[in-house]
């Protein structure tokens, strides 16, 4: 006999598993439902969230390229990168900003009231307390374990040179953007391309490897430039111009040398200057100005050789024409004279015009260009010697920042043109730049090439390979190689002749130097000319058998007696002769 | 011949033939389902554990490319440091303020060489 059962509901084993496994299914039903929400329907915002603290994203910096020049045989670096480190604080973190203040000025020198305040500050959170500290300044800082003072590195460009050609280099601003001179014109070779770092971090910051997406671009450093001037010149430029003003009593000048046969330029020098390193202590903006580049003016007598050139190469004058000089020609109701020492009217050479800077003969010549006047057939020809042949109201294209290609005069359209270009024969009522001024002769007394004016010698690869330039012809035949050496021999007469009244030594007759003074008066804004405001100017070459180099000074508003051009800028191409020909290896005549 | 020897003659003969005799005749043994999952499991887990310590490895190695980087920019700034210091000690302006410089006699402003 079967024992009898408890009175138990009965509940059979399958259907208790039947109760647990829908409770299961429930349960995993709704995590299915919650992660299908998470993962699929929320997916770009937790991924989004994710990424934002696990995922680093910024520009890794190109380095700056650097930029040296010639030393004579060898190539210096007179522009670099330095890391240097500002200091900064957030007063809401400092503890005591008196000791703070007084810690820090004992490091870094200054005034430590100053700090104290910088650092008291309240309200602030972010003060610059110091620029441009060393690493062991920095060091020291950090080794004190100051709390809320911080340290950043920052690049900067360093000047072992100093002030050294600062208006040719310009300067590279606080946002690192190149400003002026070579750092502006050259900004996207030198500036390189940044590179990308898109990585999975840690926590510290550190990209993660093993993570397929992970991008890192290396940073494309900018390319080393090699300038084409040699700083021993260049430094010895600077001194000589300074000298040269000091003795004018002017307050500004410029000048630059430029190699006859290749547009290089060996020297370019501005006064006053500044020290590229402190820009931002500048008040003065002109200053940082390359005004041989950028500021054009009436460059006056010095335009004579051109003029005469022009009218040789058109056949239309040759270098033993004479003429009856009536020292004074009514051009368009005005009268055009000349200087007081011109020595009346008379018989006058090519020669003479150049080498008593006849007003009267440039626009004599002027009038040969048109048949014997002053017609729309001579200003057309002027015109396109001036432009065309000569390159000026066109910018040269040197790797400068601003610069002017100046201004001719339109030789149809217009008031009293015959008046306007009866002027420009003698270098008035138009403009340009010393460095188109150098250009233009460089191609004349050359033999008729016209190269390109350039400071950039060379561009370093990163492999340390040189693509370097070869010189650029513009254009040739500007003059006919004849005339071009007909306007050496009249520019050697007028040096030959006028040497003392320069202020020079005697010409060495191993040596073909060859000059034009300029003097011009300053024009006023508001239109007309200052009578006791002039501007001196000398243009002109030194060489052996061929002219190497070609010399332009210009002297601001001298305040000496005599004419601005003879004897504020003459003395000071004298010296740079003298200096070419004993230092840099001017090859005399064979 | 011994009579051993000519019996496994005979099982060969009989195994090479292909004959069925009870005697002769392999068991074949092969896992279970549940086995087959356990090992299929055990499996996976050991490729995870393999796929793991690999990435973490790789991930080690993160912190020694990181110190080298490190290491890389801080030589850099040291080249570019001594770069600027000699540049500095050649510039025009310090030898022209050096003591042999200043012992030199200076000359007034010269002509040029007559040859």
């Amino acid at each position: 006999m079967r024992p009898n059962r408890p009175n138990v509901p009965i509940i059979s084993t399958n259907s208790r598993i039947r109760w647990w496994y829908s409770g299961l299914l429930l349960i995993m039903a709704i995590f299915a439902v919650r992660l299908f929400y998470l993962q699929v329907i929320r997916h770009d915002y937790y991924e989004k969230a994710a990424l934002s603290s696990q995922l680093k994203q910024y520009e890794i910096p190109a380095e700056r390229g650097g930029i040296s020049a010639h030393y004579g045989d060898k190539v210096t670096p007179i522009v670099l990168n330095e890391i240097r480190y500002t200091l900064y604080a957030d007063p809401k973190f400092v503890v005591n900003p008196s000791n703070t203040a007084t810690l820090l000025q004992k490091i870094i020198g200054g005034n430590a009231k100053d700090y104290q305040d910088k650092l008291a500050k309240a309200g602030s959170r972010y003060q610059i307390l110091a620029k441009k500290l060393s690493l062991e300044q920095k060091d020291a800082i950090i080794n004190l374990k100051l709390k809320g003072v911080g340290t950043q590195p920052v690049n900067y460009r360093t000047y072992p040179q100093g002030s050294l050609a600062s208006q040719l280099l310009g300067y590279v601003n606080d946002d690192g953007i190149g400003t002026y001179g070579l750092e502006q014109a050259l900004e996207p070779t030198l500036k390189g391309k940044p590179g990308q770092l898109k990585a999975i971090t840690d926590a510290s910051g550190v990209p993660l490897a093993a993570n397929r997406d992970n991008l890192i671009q290396d940073p494309i450093a900018g390319k080393d430039v090699v300038l084409t001037i040699d700083i021993g010149l260049q430094s010895q430029l600077e001194d000589i111009l300074k000298s040269g003003l000091d003795k004018a009593k002017s307050s500004s000048g410029g000048a630059l040398i430029m190699d006859t046969t290749t547009g290089d330029i060996k020297a370019m020098a501005n006064y006053p200057t500044y020290n590229p390193a402190e820009y931002y202590k500048v008040e003065n903006a002109n200053v940082f100005s390359n005004a041989t580049v950028s500021a054009p003016l009436e460059i006056g007598s010095v335009m004579k050789p051109l003029t005469a050139a022009s009218a040789l190469d058109q056949g239309v004058v040759n270098d033993n024409t004479t003429y009856y000089d009536p020292s004074q020609f009514t051009v368009d109701g005005y009268k055009i004279t000349n200087i007081e020492e011109d020595g009346g009217p008379g018989t006058r050479s090519i020669a003479d015009i150049l080498q008593l800077s006849l007003n009267t003969g440039a626009t004599w010549l002027l009038m040969q260009m048109g048949g014997g006047q002053i017609n729309q057939k001579a200003r057309v020809a002027w015109h396109d010697y001036m432009v065309n042949h000569y390159g000026f109201g066109q910018l040269t294209g040197i790797e400068q920042g601003y610069e002017s290609g100046g201004s001719i005069p339109d030789p149809i359209k217009g008031s009293a043109l015959n008046l306007q270009y009866a002027n420009t024969a003698f270098g008035q009522g138009m403009s340009a730049t010393p460095l188109q001024l150098a250009a233009a002769l460089s191609s004349v007394v050359n033999g008729g090439t016209y190269y390109k004016p350039h400071l950039v010698d060379a561009y370093v690869n990163a492999d340390g390979s040189q693509d370097v330039q070869q010189p650029v012809v513009v254009r040739k035949n500007v003059v006919k190689e004849a005339v071009g050496a007909d306007i050496v021999g009249l520019m050697e007469n007028v040096i030959n002749k006028n040497w003392p009244i320069y202020g020079m030594s005697r010409p060495n007759p191993s040596y073909a130097i060859g000059g034009k003074t300029g003097t011009a008066q300053v024009a006023k804004a508001t239109g007309g000319y200052y009578d006791d405001k002039f501007n001196g100017m000398f243009m002109g070459f030194v060489g052996g058998n061929k002219p190497e180099y070609v010399i332009v000074v210009r002297v601001d508003e001298p305040k000496i007696a005599g004419y601005a051009g003879s004897k504020a800028a003459a003395p000071i191409f004298g010296h740079l002769v003298d200096l070419l020909i004993n230092n840099y290896g001017v090859k005399p005549k064979v | 011949m011994t009579y051993s020897s000519s019996l496994a003659i005979g099982r060969q003969r009989f195994a090479t033939s292909q004959q069925n005799t009870a005697g002769f005749r392999t068991q074949k043994r092969t896992l279970g389902p549940v086995s087959n999952t356990i090992m299929l499991v055990i499996l996976a887990c050991l490729l995870g554990l393999l796929y793991l310590t690999q990435v973490t490895k790789t991930n080690a190695l993160s912190y020694r490319i990181n110190d080298l980087r490190a290491a890389q920019s801080q030589l850099k700034t040291e080249h570019n440091d001594l770069e600027v210091s000699a540049a500095r000690l050649q510039s025009l302006e310090r030898v022209k303020n050096s003591d042999t410089a200043k012992a030199l006699v200076s000359l007034s402003a010269s002509d040029s060489v007559q040859n």
